[in-house]
């Protein structure tokens, strides 16, 4: 077990080393000087080649890998070009607004997602299963920027209902961020919501094919008990894996969400260092959302391991 | 899922096939949904009494009307006319995207799975590649490469190959060990025929099930890199950019930005129809339950 | 000059009645959200030209000099306006007695030498000026020399500008870049959240001016307890926020969305006229190295069209083809004849007996950052087809738009806009290194004479003279002039309209 443990974690670490790389190459090979950016638009070529010395983007590009790589190492993420604070501070300033944002619209997809995708696999082949298949791919089908601009022009500025964008200002309470959430995370949750309804119709289906479950039914227990009782207990699994996937996937569409909706999260960063040339934290938002994703993945196949040795390389 | 080993297709149950897939009626109204976009983007603009590009400052911003179906813009240009010319390259840049991620998935794929030496290192990079949220690498891919038409599309493609390549270079895994490929070995056909003949073939349905849905995603990534303004020029109308351009309109003229959103969602949801039938026949494991 | 007061107007009338309903003695508390266009890229305002670093940093941060009504220099840190000797070679400055830091310290001169020094190095103003300056000393705790090695007339100006500013910071806090924010102004910097806000509070230790306000010049009040600014790039956004009462002020509103300025939470402020967009030519390399295909691009644009798209009514545009409009000092007719053709069958001979070959791409460089310069681009575009010329639309980020306009093998027109300065020769194009890379004999003959001379009326008539090798060379295409808009609270009071929003001075109605 040490062997495949061992064997794992360099993988793991190869993996790693080529993120890495290839976030370097992607970055390095990005137009755009941010010396010309910080400097403004009346700056000379003179400036911009001193700020560049200063801020060693003029060394060759090896240097400027390996010294990235140490760097990345030593736990050093490097500094904000154009926001002039650590890289990890930055992320870590932006953390709540994308880490409450994927868990809302995680909670609306699965809120939305399991009932339908129970019944539909309990009325398998009915009007409603069906007409639920279809709506669950024209939910994925919605470009989730679409979606949210048009909630923002008729619940925010038609109805009033909810703030149009932003993350509450300066010392906002708890309870103003999370009311600046709810549009935000029902744009994503809906369009979100898809597989997971795909999912859990399978799974359901899977199992209510199962003895156990005829067993309980033969005995004479309710409908409603058999299905949430014994049926959806034993079909959690391949959900809960589906709804951690979407979970990944809402990453991505948080992105494009906080754009839309100018929360102040990761996702904005990311487009904003984009438009500023700001290659540390490009850099540092790319490594650290893979690197999590990677180390995660490697935390679920030890997990398997340790549950079920059979398992080998 | 597809990643298992399908049946191949034999020629003579083609026609079979095709009579089969029509009998889905999901499948023909995607198809039909499809045909139709197709046929307003090829055609459209030369029934079209205006011309894509034309400004005509006088009459901006002109709602839905009997000489503008769907509206004029913030220049002037008729939204119908452009909704066409946009789905020209909307589709164009989803089937290149999906050429690509082919090209590169399935090249990546079948030399992973066919020679053991590259398995490792390929299968790592396919791993790290998937590591990224594809819209985060796709960003930064077309910032680095810079903002056309040809960019995103490559960007795109690179971004989705790993999906292709993953399936492929699994079922490749268990196609290189059939016997009648060993047969084929044992017989002195050389490695390259083995992979295009035997293999590839055997590959097609999966990679057309997972074709369809990168189609779909790959517009839909289109339309998202556009709005955030990291994706084609903003001069080139894309369903994408017209989304971004009305933006600014939404109160004043929401048609603007309407109907091209509402022409991504066909687009997909057709394709999603599509792929779903195609994968239904193709893979008889994966019967209509998921 | 005297028509600046009538230039700037408040836009609606009906933003008018509800200000008059607000109308009362200033009120001291309370604390504002203000939408700015983005995060600034510093804080410091020797570092950058950027109008937004300006707008927040002119609230910690103070010049020697500033600008009063009708853009007349006028002193802010120094005690009154410099004596000026040797034949306008030397000015010696008093400064104001007990002033001080943010960090509670004193300035004295040395604190004031040490930040010109920095100045002169760090800011591009600066470097300008340096040019010019042959020394700076200290004679005493209170005064300041600056030697020039020849009248220069800009330099005042130069001193007084809030961007790229020569502002005066404790001699110990030089490094560059600025490690702390530490300056002498009304409002010292409490939080900044990058991307989220910059909070500034009252500083009480506050040594203003006494005599009356006068625009940036004069007393500043400390009304407001605190002034936030809010980086909100999405222009869209800014207006739902100024809207639904987010924001007690919006800055920077796109001309088409003034009419969702309703309710009775944000009116429309009017800044007329607010500057200029600005085609610029590159003079060095490529197509439009050559004057007569410039000026073909001048004789074939048609500037009402690309203002329309830019603007959408002429509310907030002006057809104008003088370098600085009617209201200004400077405001002269010479050459302006070669404007507003819109002629494009005319530019077409004129480019083919230029020998154009009809296929070398004529690249425009632009950015969707203000929507009007892509809007302006694309018209453009249109016309200069018309004339024959291959175009080719470069659309591309600001960060990659001010990279590559530094490059002259990039670009043949790169499009910008700049608000009216105050002193013509810190206009971009006058300066030969700007991207562009005017540089004349016409032109430097011109600019020589204006700048040595220092008696204002001279000065203007001269800058007709500049304005006609303007129009000769076509370094540039100025497209006209337009108004900036902004949303701003009934409740907040006290703003004047200036192309660089301050808030000292404003308070909150009850």
């Amino acid at each position: 077990m040490i062997r495949t443990i061992s064997h794992r974690l360099l993988g793991m670490l190869v993996v790693m080393l080529l993120v890495v790389t290839i976030v370097f190459v992607i970055v390095r090979i990005t137009p755009g000087d941010p010396a010309a950016v910080m400097l403004g638009p009346d700056a000379t070529s003179a400036d911009i080649a001193a700020l560049r010395t200063q801020l060693g983007l003029d060394r060759p590009l090896l240097v400027q890998y390996f010294q990235y790589l140490a760097d990345v190492v030593r736990g050093d993420f490097g500094q904000s070009i154009f926001l002039g604070q650590p890289v990890l501070r930055a992320l870590a300033d932006r953390a709540e607004p994308t880490f409450f944002l994927t868990l809302f619209s995680l909670g609306i997809a699965v809120a939305i997602a399991l009932p339908i995708g129970i019944y539909s696999a309990y009325r398998r082949g009915s009007a409603f299963d069906q007409s639920a298949t279809t709506v669950a791919m024209l939910a994925a089908s919605i470009p989730s920027f679409w979606l949210g601009l048009l909630m923002i022009q008729f619940f925010a500025v038609k109805l009033g209902w909810f703030p149009t964008s932003g993350y509450g200002g300066p010392g906002a309470s708890f309870a103003t961020r999370l009311g600046h959430l709810v549009l935000p995370a029902f744009a994503l949750g809906i369009v979100s919501s898809a597989l997971i309804i795909r999912f859990t119709r399978a799974s359901m289906l899977d199992v209510l094919n199962d003895d156990y479950v005829r067993t309980a039914r033969s005995k004479g227990m309710g409908e409603a008990r058999v299905i949430l009782r014994h049926a959806l207990k034993n079909a959690m699994i391949p959900i809960l894996t589906i709804i951690g996937l979407t979970a990944a996937l809402l990453i991505s569409g948080a992105v494009v969400t906080e754009t839309v909706f100018s929360l102040p999260g990761v996702g904005n960063l990311v487009v904003n260092a984009v438009l500023r040339r700001d290659y540390p934290v490009i850099q540092g938002a790319l490594l650290v959302v893979a690197g999590l994703y990677v180390l995660i993945n490697f935390l679920i196949d030890m997990l398997y391991i340790l549950v079920d040795p059979r398992v080998r390389y | 899922m597809a990643a298992t080993m399908t049946a191949a297709m034999p020629a003579s149950g083609r026609s079979q096939f095709l009579r089969s897939l029509l009998r889905r009626k999901p499948v023909v109204i995607g198809l039909a949904v499809l045909l139709l976009i197709l046929l307003l983007a090829l055609f459209g603009p030369m029934l079209s009494p205006y011309a894509a590009s034309k400004l005509s400052l006088a009459s901006r911003l002109k709602p839905p009307s009997p000489e503008h179906w769907l509206g004029t813009d913030d220049f002037g240009r008729d939204v119908l006319t452009r909704l066409a010319v946009a789905g020209r390259l909307s589709l164009l840049v989803g089937f290149s995207v999906v050429v690509v991620s082919c090209v590169i998935g399935v090249t990546l794929g079948l030399l992973a799975g066919f020679f053991r030496r590259l398995d490792t290192p390929v299968a790592r990079l396919i791993d790290a590649m998937m590591a990224f949220p594809d819209i985060l690498l796709a960003i930064a891919l077309v910032a680095a490469l810079g903002p056309s038409v040809v960019n995103v599309i490559a960007a795109l493609g690179i971004v989705y190959a790993p999906r292709l390549a993953r399936i492929v270079r699994a079922s490749t895994l268990v196609i290189r060990e059939l016997p009648y490929v060993e047969a084929a070995r044992a017989l002195g056909v050389s490695t390259p025929r083995i992979m295009v003949r035997h293999v590839l073939r055997n590959l097609l349905s999966p990679i057309l099930v997972q074709s369809t849905f990168i189609f779909a995603s790959a517009m839909l990534a289109e339309a998202g890199l556009s709005f955030l303004g990291v994706g084609v020029s903003p001069s080139v109308p894309t369903w994408g950019t017209m989304i971004a351009q009305g933006r600014q309109y939404l109160d004043q003229a929401s048609w603007i930005m309407f109907f091209p959103g509402l022409a991504i969602v066909c687009a997909v949801l057709s394709l999603q129809l599509v792929g779903d039938g195609l994968r239904d026949l193709l893979d008889p494991r994966l019967s209509k339950d998921i | 000059m005297k028509h600046w007061h009538k230039a700037i107007t408040l836009a609606a009338a009906a933003a008018l009645s509800t200000a008059a309903a607000y109308a009362q003695e200033p009120q001291r508390g309370g604390v504002i959200d203000v939408a700015t266009i983005g995060e600034p890229p510093t804080l410091d305002p020797m570092a950058s030209t950027a109008d937004l670093v300006g707008i927040v940093s002119q609230n910690i941060f103070e010049t020697l000099f500033t600008f009063g009504t009708d853009w007349k220099v006028v002193p802010l840190l120094a005690e009154a306006m410099p004596e000026i000797s040797d034949e306008g070679r030397v000015y010696t400055i008093k400064l104001r007695q007990g002033v001080t830091f943010h960090d509670g310290s004193a300035m004295d001169s040395a604190d004031v030498l040490a930040s010109l020094q920095r100045w002169q190095k760090v800011a591009s103003r600066g470097q300008q000026a340096a040019a010019n300056i042959a020394s700076i000393e200290a004679p005493d705790a209170q005064t300041i020399r600056i030697t020039l090695k020849e009248p220069y007339a800009p330099l005042l100006s130069l001193l007084a500008f809030n961007n790229s500013a020569a502002v005066v910071l404790p001699s110990e806090n030089m490094a560059v870049p600025m490690e702390k924010p530490v300056g002498t102004g009304p409002y010292m910097l409490k939080e900044r959240k990058p991307d989220q806000y910059i909070q500034l509070a009252r500083f009480d230790a506050y040594k203003g001016r006494e005599d009356a306000s006068d625009f940036y010049g004069g007393a500043r009040h400390q009304y407001l307890d605190e002034i936030r600014f809010v980086p909100v790039p999405d222009p869209n956004t800014r207006v739902e926020g100024a809207v639904a009462g987010q924001f007690a002020y919006a800055d920077s509103i796109p001309v088409e969305s003034v009419g969702r300025l309703t309710g009775d939470k944000t009116e429309a402020v009017t800044l007329k006229p607010f500057g200029w967009p600005v085609f610029v030519m590159n003079t060095k390399e490529g197509l439009l190295s050559d004057v007569a295909k410039r000026r073909a691009v001048l004789t074939a644009l048609n500037p009402e069209d690309l203002l329309i798209a830019g603007f959408g009514t002429s509310d907030f545009y002006a057809v104008d083809g003088s370098l600085y409009p009617e209201g200004y000092a400077w405001n002269n007719k010479e050459g302006v004849e070669a404007y507003g053709q819109g002629d494009p069958e005319k530019a077409a001979t004129a480019l083919s007996e230029a020998g154009y070959d009809g296929t070398t791409p004529l690249r425009i460089l632009t950015s969707r950052q203000y929507e009007f310069h892509y809007k302006m681009a694309e018209v453009a575009a249109e016309y200069l087809k018309l004339a024959g010329f291959q175009v080719k639309l470069d659309v591309v980020d600001w960060a990659t738009l001010t990279q590559r306009r530094q490059d002259p093998k990039a670009w043949d027109i790169f499009i910008s806009h700049s608000p009216f300065l105050p002193e013509p020769s810190l206009i971009g194009v006058m300066q030969d290194t700007s991207p562009g890379w005017w540089v004349s004999e016409a032109k430097t003959a011109a600019l020589k004479a204006f700048n040595a001379e220092s008696d204002p009326a001279k000065r203007a008539e001269l800058f007709g003279a500049v304005q006609k090798v303007f129009y000769d060379e076509v370094p540039a295409f100025k497209v006209g002039d337009f108004n900036a808009v902004a949303a701003k609270s009934p409740k907040l009071q006290g703003v004047t309209p200036a192309p660089w929003p301050y808030f000292w001075n404003a308070y909150l109605a009850k």
